[in-house]
């Protein structure tokens, strides 16, 4: 059983999990939940981020039977997790969101929260697919599964936000003098 | 190319490493938290559902057999169909005349010059069907809701995974992939389709055309569809897109060469088209306008391979779902259908 659970497709685990198997919702949470957590951390951060996941799931636990095509549930959490970042970025206040910005251990290296900051101000699209592949190690057809994307369009996407991380990473060019 | 390794760890990139070794420590790791009780939503749903189907059974039963006037026999309140009412007058449905009710699969739904019907389109979205149109439900289901638009002209806005909402007309088929759409049968049978929001297909028999938001294409008698062009597209450039699609093949080089950055989704259109010879000068020129990544290869593009050219597509209509989604006005041209479109 456990290894039909573990090699079922996903609308097969959604399907498993809205019956009320455990299980079935384990191993959903073991395929979704780093890209949840990206999603959360294009909005959030790392503290509030690994909240987030927790009560997406949560939620999701709660409301599977909303999910009337398993195909759609991939889209469905997204756009659950997205929803629930942007409530908890709302629920901070300014400073108390700045404190708890990388209040994680171990602390990020200056080097990756300023990597970090220039991700997050990146657009949307760009945003949470380059933190699925550059934070949570997803590659990008793995990405395509776990967002409901087309494999092309996050191709697209990583290039293109790849390109503007590059520009903004860059050290700035020197001006006058000769080297 | 030696790999793509900011798509799938082949080849190598060695920013991209750095930046995932750099990074790698934020992702998360933590494992499944406890799970609050579920409620017994199925079965209060299953519950609840009876009370409602009892409770309609019985609205229904009392409809029907209050037999009213406006309601004919075929379209009324109940049954399998898309509920519809019929604005500024009645409307003909089953061919007695109606002012709302349900439009049963396979029947037709025809408004006079002066009615608009608003038709809900199951649970996925809404039209708005135009005076002097007919229009009737083929199918609808999980699978795919379909209708059939002899004439006239309807406004649609769906919601729905694509593909599962499709509109039939005597010209062609427009294959929704979520979005709103005008959708018109002009006089002379032509199919005009102008897109407002996302993206639609509009086939016929083997040819195809990409329409995205803030483009137009109509149908070319027996050509199928013609070729994209933006709404606010010069009307030169419209010019020459018109008599490329007559079978001008003179006008492709000044229409290639006309192109400007608003116009690069008719360029794929006629890449995604046009036989093999043609495609270099079509896709130089699109390079001149679209910075094109170096993984979608020049020479496959050339060759017609369909994954190269369905990614250059996506490449080019990735902002029509960043875009926001403001939809420009309706583009179709009033003198279209005169006195029809309200």
């Amino acid at each position: 059983m456990a290894a039909a659970v573990v090699d079922a497709t996903i609308a097969e685990l959604v399907v498993a999990a809205q019956a009320g198997s455990h299980a079935a919702f384990t191993t959903l949470y073991g395929r979704f939940h780093r890209a949840v957590h990206a999603v959360a951390l294009a909005r959030v951060g790392p503290a509030d981020a690994a909240d987030v996941v927790q009560d997406v799931f949560a939620r999701a636990w709660t409301r599977l039977d909303s999910v009337r095509d398993p195909a759609a549930f991939a889209g469905w959490l997204m756009t659950m997790a997205r929803n629930r970042a942007i409530d908890r970025a709302r629920s901070r206040a300014p400073d108390d969101a700045g404190a708890r910005e990388l209040a994680v251990a171990p602390a990020p290296t200056a080097e990756a929260a300023a990597a970090l900051r220039a991700i997050r101000a990146l657009p949307e699209a760009y945003r949470e697919t380059l933190l699925m592949r550059l934070v949570e190690g997803l590659s990008g057809p793995e990405i395509a599964e776990r967002t409901g994307l087309t494999p092309a369009s996050v191709r697209v996407n990583l290039h293109r936000g790849m390109t503007l991380l590059r520009e903004r990473l860059a050290p700035p060019e020197s001006t006058g003098g000769t080297p | 190319m030696s790999g793509d390794y900011l798509w799938d760890r082949s080849g190598e990139d060695p920013e991209v490493a750095r930046l995932e070794g750099l990074l790698g420590g934020l992702a998360h790791a933590a494992p499944l938290g406890p799970l609050p009780p579920r409620r017994g939503r199925r079965r209060a749903l299953l519950l609840g559902g009876s009370v409602v189907a009892i409770a309609a059974a019985v609205v229904v039963a009392w409809w029907v057999t209050r037999a009213p006037a406006s309601s004919p026999a075929g379209c009324g309140a109940g049954g399998a169909g898309f509920a519809f009412t019929a604005r500024g007058g009645a409307a003909r449905c089953g061919g007695g005349a109606t002012t709302g009710g349900v439009l049963p699969v396979g029947t037709a739904l025809a408004t006079p010059p002066d009615v608009t019907a608003e038709v809900v389109v199951a649970d996925i979205g809404a039209l708005t069907l135009a005076g002097g149109s007919e229009l009737t439900l083929a199918a609808t289901g999980t699978a795919q809701h379909r209708l059939r638009l002899a004439h006239g002209r309807l406004s649609a806005r769906v919601t729905a995974p694509p593909r599962l909402f499709i509109v039939d007309t005597p010209a062609a088929t427009a294959i929704d992939l979520g979005c709103a759409y005008d959708l018109a049968v002009l006089p002379d049978g032509r199919t005009r389709l102008t897109v407002t929001e996302g993206v639609v297909e509009l086939a016929a028999g083997p040819r195809l055309a990409h329409v995205t938001r803030g483009h137009t294409v109509t149908t070319a008698a027996d050509r199928g569809p013609g070729t994209p062009i933006a709404v606010a597209a010069d009307p030169a450039f419209a010019a020459l897109v018109g008599r490329w699609d007559a079978g001008d093949a003179a006008a492709l080089a000044p229409l290639v060469a006309a192109a400007g950055a608003g116009d690069t989704l008719t360029l794929w259109n006629l890449l995604a088209n046009a036989a093999p010879a043609a495609r270099p000068a079509i896709l130089a020129r699109l390079d001149e306008l679209f910075p094109r990544p170096e993984w979608l290869l020049a020479d496959e593009l050339v060759a017609g391979k369909p994954e190269a050219i369905a990614g250059l597509r996506d490449v080019l209509t990735s902002g029509v779902w960043l875009a926001p989604v403001d939809a420009p006005p309706s583009p179709i041209a009033p003198d279209a259908n005169p006195g029809v479109w309200r």
